[in-house]
């Protein structure tokens, strides 16, 4: 066995690990162990000041070789792998070893058991460190273009920004005509702006643009090609049914979402006079003077709020769609501007209007508007009379419970937001599809437009309900995470990939098939032998394929067969 | 019982322009408040004023006229409502409507 010099930090976590671990007996048990030159423990191994001493150690004692037995790989391999690449270690030789969610927050009630684990652990770690070569990034070449899947107000914002910041732009829409949902939206809050007005000055903007190639009546027919360099191919319907390919480094989606349409009979839904809030949109907007609706003009006007929105358990819309109520509640005012004396009443489950938004449901109640609230297990009902006329009755909140029954010319059903149908779509790109059908992100927090499959971000509607001015935020967050890609010209893939081994490779093909990613190619050596290569800028390094070689001639680089087997016997030494 | 609504009635109560029981936004602290324990007064009689529900504000004059106008509920209403003034504008309305006190 080689000599090596490894240096193990045991982590106390601030009693996560140490209430239920006895750290300073795993550090003895191991601190003899062969090649372990450092062993030391920690109060929080991720501090500043440890991760510091950790540098020091490495150089000072030359580590070839780091361990930190923590939390979970999930949160801090890249922490200690940048621990390791400041001390001039290759941050390919660490390896982090997980005794909290492992071990010691799983075996609360036995510290016993939860310590001889924790050494088996940490001694499967430095099994692993003991093997660990070093290893390079793998680097592509991108390409400067990014294509952008969607040209409402989220995807033509995006495209204009990434014009600006020097990247070229294929922006296709399905559509024949841009602007999605906003194009066909009246005065909106807080500019008092026409939709059509905004989305006429941004296709101004990106006609301004040479970088800029704008396709309507688009689709993605397919993706091909590699990280950084995809090979898309879109079609065009019309007068000209043909197909192009580009090149691109990074792809945006930002294909919008679609109005929840009520069932037939949902609060009377079907009925003359019973209108969503879409519908009844179009109408206040269209109006010059007070609302007339079938000749008659509106006296008064009952909303129904969360229709479609949180149904409850089993229900397929259990979410909120938060700009709803905010809808709703402009409207109001907007209509207020233009029949004063119409009398309108809110029938609502909770208000939400966030934010600056709470200043227009102020401004509504304080102008005379009524707000009722009504339980979800007693919803508002709709019909119309024998007289012919509309009448909702809901039993009211905030006072006694009281029945009351409304009179009214118009009913709204405030509807939300729900996921777009673009089965296609979601096949050709792979896009991970939430328990709600919106896409989701990588991170909510950290990385928000980022989706898991390489190079594909979400912004806009598509995502989770958002107003216009959320949509064009994550349109811009997607531009800056294109750029910060693209703009280097190169890019660093993680080289924990798989590899054959020519020699002992027969070219069975099992490895081929098996692969998600299409990453394994076939190669001739000489003498006309064939022999499977595999891409390093496609393969992600799941390991899918090196179990079913059976001639043993994958290995998966950081995790070779060898350093997982002697992890394996570490772990089960001892044991009968 | 159903109620019939009487829109106009936010407009007959509130002679005084200061009258805004529109503002509250039914977080319920006055009734938690009141020294007096007024249950209906003052968010839910403001609520049957709005919604135009004058049977329910009427059968609410006992309590209308118990309020001490000590104002603990008004400094302590997160929605700016004038508490008090609302009170003495639906006195004045009982004045008038029930009690047919006219010119005070």
């Amino acid at each position: 066995m080689s000599e090596r010099k490894i240096g193990v930090y045991v982590c106390q976590c601030g009693g996560n690990i140490s209430d239920y671990v006895d750290v300073e007996r795993v550090r003895q048990a191991v601190a003899e162990d062969p090649d372990v030159v450092v062993a030391r423990t920690a109060m929080f191994t991720c501090s500043d000041a440890t991760q510091e001493e950790i540098v020091d150690d490495i150089k000072l004692d030359d580590l070839d070789g780091l361990v930190v037995a923590s939390c979970s790989p999930k949160l801090h391999t890249f922490t200690f792998r940048g621990v390791a690449r400041r001390a001039g270690l290759n941050p390919y030789r660490y390896t982090q070893v997980n005794l909290r969610e492992q071990d010691s927050w799983a075996h609360t009630d036995d510290r016993l058991g939860a310590t001889e684990k924790a050494i088996r652990l940490v001694r499967a770690g430095i099994a692993r460190t003991r093997l660990l070569e070093p290893l390079d990034p793998t680097v592509v070449e991108t390409v400067p273009r990014a294509l952008v899947i969607g040209a409402g107000i989220a995807g033509l914002r995006a495209a204009i920004g990434l014009a600006d910041i020097g990247l070229g732009v294929i922006l296709i829409e399905r559509e024949a005509e841009v602007g999605g949902h906003v194009r066909e939206l009246g005065t909106m809050y807080p500019h008092d702006r026409q939709g059509q007005e905004l989305i006429s000055e941004l296709l101004g903007e990106v006609r301004r643009r040479e970088g800029i190639a704008l396709f309507t009546n688009a689709e993605l027919v397919r993706k091909g090609g590699t990280f950084g360099n995809y090979e898309v191919d879109i079609r065009t319907r019309g007068d000209s049914n043909m197909t192009r390919r580009f090149e691109v480094g990074s792809i945006i989606v930002a294909t919008g979402f679609d109005s929840y349409l009520p069932e037939e009979g949902e609060y009377g839904y079907g009925i003359p006079g019973v209108l969503t809030l879409p519908e009844f949109k179009k109408l206040v907007d269209a109006s010059e003077g007070p609302l007339v609706y079938g000749d008659r003009p509106v006296r008064s006007v009952a909303y129904i709020y969360c229709v479609g929105s949180r149904q409850g358990e089993g229900g397929p819309h259990q979410y909120c769609s938060r700009f709803c109520c905010t809808s709703a509640v402009h409207t109001d005012l907007e209509l207020r501007a233009k029949s004063p004396k119409a009398h309108q009443y809110h029938l609502y489950r909770d208000m939400r209007t966030y934010g600056r938004y709470e200043l227009l449901y102020n401004d509504s109640r304080e102008k005379g508007s009524a707000y009722l609230k009504f339980a979800p297990d007693t919803p508002p009902e709709v019909q119309r009379r024998g007289d012919g006329q509309l009448e909702v009755r809901v039993h009211d909140q905030l006072t006694s419970q009281e029945e009351v029954t409304l009179d009214v010319d118009l009913v709204v059903l405030v509807t939300g937001m729900v996921p777009r149908s673009n089965q296609e779509l979601i096949q050709r790109l792979k896009l991970p599809v939430g328990r709600d059908g919106f896409f989701n992100e990588i991170h909510p927090k950290l990385r928000p437009v980022e989706t898991v499959v390489d190079g594909v971000a979400i912004c806009g509607a598509c995502q989770f309900p958002k107003t216009a001015g959320e949509s064009v935020a994550s349109g811009l967050a997607a531009v800056s995470w294109s750029a910060a890609m693209l703009k280097q010209g190169r890019a660093e893939l993680d080289p924990q990939v798989a590899t054959v081994d020519p020699d002992l490779c027969t070219f069975c093909g099992a490895c081929t098939e098996a692969c998600p990613y299409g990453a394994i190619g076939q190669q001739e050596l000489g003498g006309g032998r064939q022999v499977a290569v595999i891409d390093p800028a496609t393969c992600k390094g799941c390991g899918g394929c090196a179990p079913l070689c059976p001639e043993h001639a994958i290995n998966v680089l950081g995790y070779t067969g060898r350093e997982v087997e002697a992890m394996i016997e570490s772990l089960a030494a001892g044991v009968a | 019982m159903t109620a019939a609504l009487q829109p106009d009635l936010a407009e007959r109560v509130g002679m005084d322009p200061s009258f805004n029981p529109s503002a509250c936004m039914n977080c319920g602290i006055c009734t938690a408040i009141c020294p007096l324990g007024l249950r209906h007064l003052p968010r839910e009689v403001f609520a049957y004023v709005v919604l135009g529900m004058e049977e329910e504000v009427l059968q609410h004059q006992e309590e209308v006229f118990s309020c001490l106008l000590c104002k603990l509920c008004e400094v302590s209403c997160p929605a700016g409502v004038h508490i008090t003034e609302n009170v003495r504008a639906l006195r004045h309305y009982f004045d008038r409507n029930v009690f047919h006190l006219e010119g005070r």
